[in-house]
């Protein structure tokens, strides 16, 4: 997996898969707690969340540790603490998995698993779960942006525009579970209307969270462009006629964003605006979220290979 | 009824709890970072790094006088066999940069190694420490126990100082040959120069032979808008880079790095 840059695509796929994970958890912890934590439609979303999510962040760690070439090394991240963003983001990712995977369990079928303690605990542990998801979420891009010699990456956007790509894969990934492995009846109308229900809030705010980084996506460029020196020719890296345009135009831009976003802004539009009522197939759920998927793999591999094939001009 | 009149205590009382936890925690984390015990206050810290900075005895450093060299290589291959550097890697070595169109051509050369800055980028990245400054002669230097290669301080040196070993897998660059410069030797590149084209010495001492040259000639550093503050100083180096191939007055600029790195990046 060596593409001749001193990080492959194990860093790429963990930087995708980190951050979609944790961004499963944070909106699965933040739709649990819309709801007052107790049971009802956001109860399933959320546990859909909690199930699906740490598996992303713990393969993904795993092929960062393997990347190493010997992983026992990787220990050594944890004997000492410094200002590193790498430091500060190896303590928030072994936080992290510690606090998802307790996420996680309390969402296991125990005896009495409805009951008062356990979802009390649910809320307690959501409300940690926010923060260090996004912490998690965000300490990637900032680590990207750290360094001046590499312009691609060094702006404070980038940081931006992947913790808000970790949440829309995140979401990506409930919805997609969810129409995988959600039971539904929908001859009974009330089962139905939860069903529907809860397809909206998660649409809705995908659209949102799509709307957001195609926004930040325009601000990166446009500044990219607007400048002279170093950052503006790297940027040329990913505008029309550079080696990596086709895959970010193509695969990030249109498959990932511009037409996810079209179709479910056709299904929530109706009751966005004139409180019509929303419907999707279930095939819509699966299809649309793997293209968001597959557009947060392609903007990661394509930020972090244009930062790595371009650097500061002169010398 | 009764479990709702509950839930906002319950709450705040958690909400209180996670404060003081993460105040504990930042405390914590706040005394390992600041430099010294944690017991001494604010201000005894201060002044200790105030008379830290004002007396730096040794800051070794280097000056490359580009007008003898003659891009022989001699440096490339004697820190080669000095530290058995695998292949299709280097600690230093030659770049040539050749430019313009027949008849008008010039060819220059430029000898490169570890700028050791007193602002290493590389250090601020490392996430494990294992690339430090040493506060005895201002070389940085990697513990290669301690590296995980993670690759981190490749991508922040400006320089493209920094390679993975492919064979011990971790993080080497140049370092000054500590293991001669303690003993009072040069490092084994300045050793072996031919034209005398490398010059070593402390730049803290404003009677050594690399001060003497930068206060009387006019001197370059890589990179500067970078603000690393390089302690390799170039004399008549010729910075021209590819970027300057659509300049008019050039045309053909081509940069020869000798490196398996093909580009100068």
């Amino acid at each position: 997996m060596h593409l001749g840059t001193p990080w492959g695509l194990e860093v790429i796929l963990y930087l995708f898969l980190a951050g979609m994970g944790a961004g499963t958890i944070t909106a699965s912890a933040s739709m649990l707690l819309r709801g007052g934590g107790g049971d009802g439609q956001y109860f399933s979303i959320a546990r859909y969340g909690a199930l699906v999510g740490p598996f992303p962040v713990v393969i993904g760690t795993v092929l960062l540790i393997f990347e190493l070439g010997r992983p026992f090394r990787a220990l050594n991240l944890y004997k000492v603490i410094n200002l590193s963003p790498m430091s500060l983001g190896s303590w928030f990712l072994a936080f992290f998995i510690v606090i998802s995977i307790l996420y996680a369990l309390l969402f296991l079928p125990w005896p009495n698993w409805h009951g008062e303690r356990m979802s009390s605990w649910r809320r307690r542990i959501a409300w940690i779960c926010v923060p260090s998801g996004l912490s998690v979420a965000i300490y990637t891009g900032v680590l990207l942006g750290a360094m001046p010699a590499r312009p691609f990456w060094n702006s404070p956007i980038i940081a931006m525009l992947f913790m808000i790509s970790a949440i829309s894969t995140g979401m990506a990934l409930i919805i997609f579970t969810r129409a995988l492995f959600y039971k539904v009846h929908l001859d009974v109308p009330t089962e139905e209307r939860s069903w529907h229900g809860s397809g909206y809030v998660l649409a809705a705010t995908d659209v949102l969270l799509i709307g957001f980084e195609l926004l930040v996506l325009f601000l990166l460029l446009m500044f990219a462009h607007l400048t002279v020196g170093s950052v503006k020719y790297a940027v040329e890296i990913i505008l029309p006629g550079g080696e990596l345009a086709v895959l970010f135009w193509g695969g990030v831009v249109l498959l990932g964003l511009v037409i996810p976003g079209v179709i479910e802004m056709f299904f929530v539009a109706p009751k966005l605006l004139y409180g019509g009522h929303y419907t999707a197939p279930r095939s819509i759920d699966i299809v649309v979220p793997l293209a968001v998927m597959v557009g947060g793999y392609l903007l990661r591999y394509v930020i972090v290979m244009a930062g790595q094939l371009t650097g500061p001009v002169g010398l | 009824m009764k479990e709702q009149d509950k839930m906002p205590d319950d709450r705040r009382g958690f909400v209180m709890a996670l404060g003081g936890a993460i105040a504990t925690a930042f405390a914590a984390i706040g005394s390992m970072l600041l430099p010294g015990s944690a017991a001494a206050s604010l201000t005894d810290d201060e002044d200790e790094h105030d008379s830290e900075e004002a007396v730096v005895e040794v800051q070794y450093g280097m000056v490359i006088d580009v007008r003898r060299c003659i891009g022989c290589h001699a440096c490339t291959v004697a820190c080669k066999s000095e530290f058995d550097v695998p292949p299709g890697v280097n600690r230093s070595w030659v770049e040539y940069t050749e430019k313009g169109q027949y008849p008008n051509v010039g060819r220059s050369f430029l000898p490169r190694l570890c700028n050791h800055c007193s602002e290493p980028l590389c250090v601020d990245v490392c996430p494990t420490n294992a690339t430090y400054r040493r506060d005895q002669d201002g070389i940085i230097a990697v513990d290669h126990g301690v590296c995980i290669a993670c690759k981190y301080c490749m991508h922040a040196c400006p320089y493209d100082a920094r390679f993975l070993d492919p064979v011990n897998e971790w993080v080497d660059k140049c370092d000054f040959c500590i293991h001669r410069v303690s003993k009072g030797l040069a490092p084994s590149c300045v050793n072996t120069c031919v034209g005398g084209a490398r010059i070593f010495g402390n730049l803290a001492d404003p009677d050594s032979a690399v001060s003497k040259l930068i206060a009387r000639h006019r001197v370059s550093v890589l990179r500067s808008e970078m603000g690393t503050f390089p302690n390799v100083y170039y004399i008549d180096a010729d910075f021209t880079d590819e970027v300057d191939r659509r300049r008019p007055e050039l045309r053909e600029v081509r940069v020869i790095t000798h490196r398996r790195h093909k580009e100068r990046t």
